[in-house]
């Protein structure tokens, strides 16, 4: 039985990734920072081995987004593609709305709820934490 | 010059290079379900407040943008990626903007569901609002 792959990509194609084995997790981000990065009301991250992503076409643009972390987007069209913290590098966050399938990778949880917009009602039974885990 | 009762709104990039300022209030505020926002945003669904064109404008900074379709542009920031508008090439009379790069979201509440035909399975927004499965004139 072969491994799982996830690919995707940002809105123009020039930057492709791929992702191989089973996610770590499936995160909800209400906080302010990923909305804004995005330009959307929540971001829902997978998160992987780092050494279980390739960029298969191209390479995010990396931009220091707060003291702890980066994020990876792409300069031709703007695609929020990536998240990495400096406490956690063996693991490689992807923008699940960047997968050519997102209905593969679905959340698990909520997070940094605190933030999030009161007008998006988002009804689930997904554990939710008003800040980040402690993963 | 808006007048004291005008609603002003101001909104920019993650990173501040980009700044804008939109007036009066918005003309719809559609969630969009659509597969090209979601890509262009890595999320699983955008909402957008519309404005008049004339109300419209960037105060700081100049965005990159992107044609998306043969009939829409979509501008971000180039330093930081923030998806920031969306407009159709010709004769557009308004300017979509999204509602998260708004110094203050919580201040425009979406008001209907657009291409929820594309809507990704596992995202449950429960609402009472308009719902379309494509288009507003679908």
């Amino acid at each position: 039985m072969s491994a799982a792959v996830y690919e995707g990509g940002c809105l123009c194609g020039a930057v492709r990734y791929r992702a191989q084995g089973a996610s770590l997790g499936v995160e909800y981000c209400h906080c302010g920072m990923c909305r804004r990065a995005s330009g959307a009301p929540v971001v829902v991250w997978a998160d992987f081995p780092t050494e279980r992503v390739t960029w298969v076409a191209g390479q995010p643009t990396w931009r220091r987004s707060s003291a702890g972390a980066e994020r990876g987007f792409c300069a031709a069209c703007g695609t929020a593609l990536a998240f990495r913290g400096d406490r956690s590098p063996e693991q490689a966050s992807l923008s699940v709305g960047s997968l050519d399938d997102p209905a593969r990778l679905a959340p698990q949880q909520h997070i940094y709820v605190a933030e999030r917009l009161p007008w998006l009602a988002i009804a689930d039974d997904l554990p939710r934490y008003e800040r980040g885990t402690n993963r | 010059m808006p007048t004291m009762s005008e609603a002003v709104y101001e909104g920019g990039c993650l990173c501040g290079a980009v700044r804008y300022r939109a007036q009066g209030a918005p003309l719809s505020a559609p969630y969009c379900h659509c597969s090209l926002c979601r890509r262009a945003a890595g999320a699983p669904v955008v909402a957008w407040a519309t404005f008049a064109v004339e109300d419209f404008a960037f105060t700081r900074g100049t965005p990159l943008r992107y044609a998306s379709s043969t009939r829409a542009t979509r501008q971000f920031c180039g330093r930081c990626g923030s998806q920031l508008t969306f407009q159709y090439n010709e004769g557009a009379t308004d300017i979509d903007v999204t509602i998260a790069t708004l110094d203050e979201p919580r201040r425009v509440a979406p008001t209907e569901h657009l291409w929820l035909g594309d809507r990704v399975p596992w995202l449950k927004i429960v609402d009472d609002l308009p719902r379309h499965e494509r288009s507003r004139r679908s």
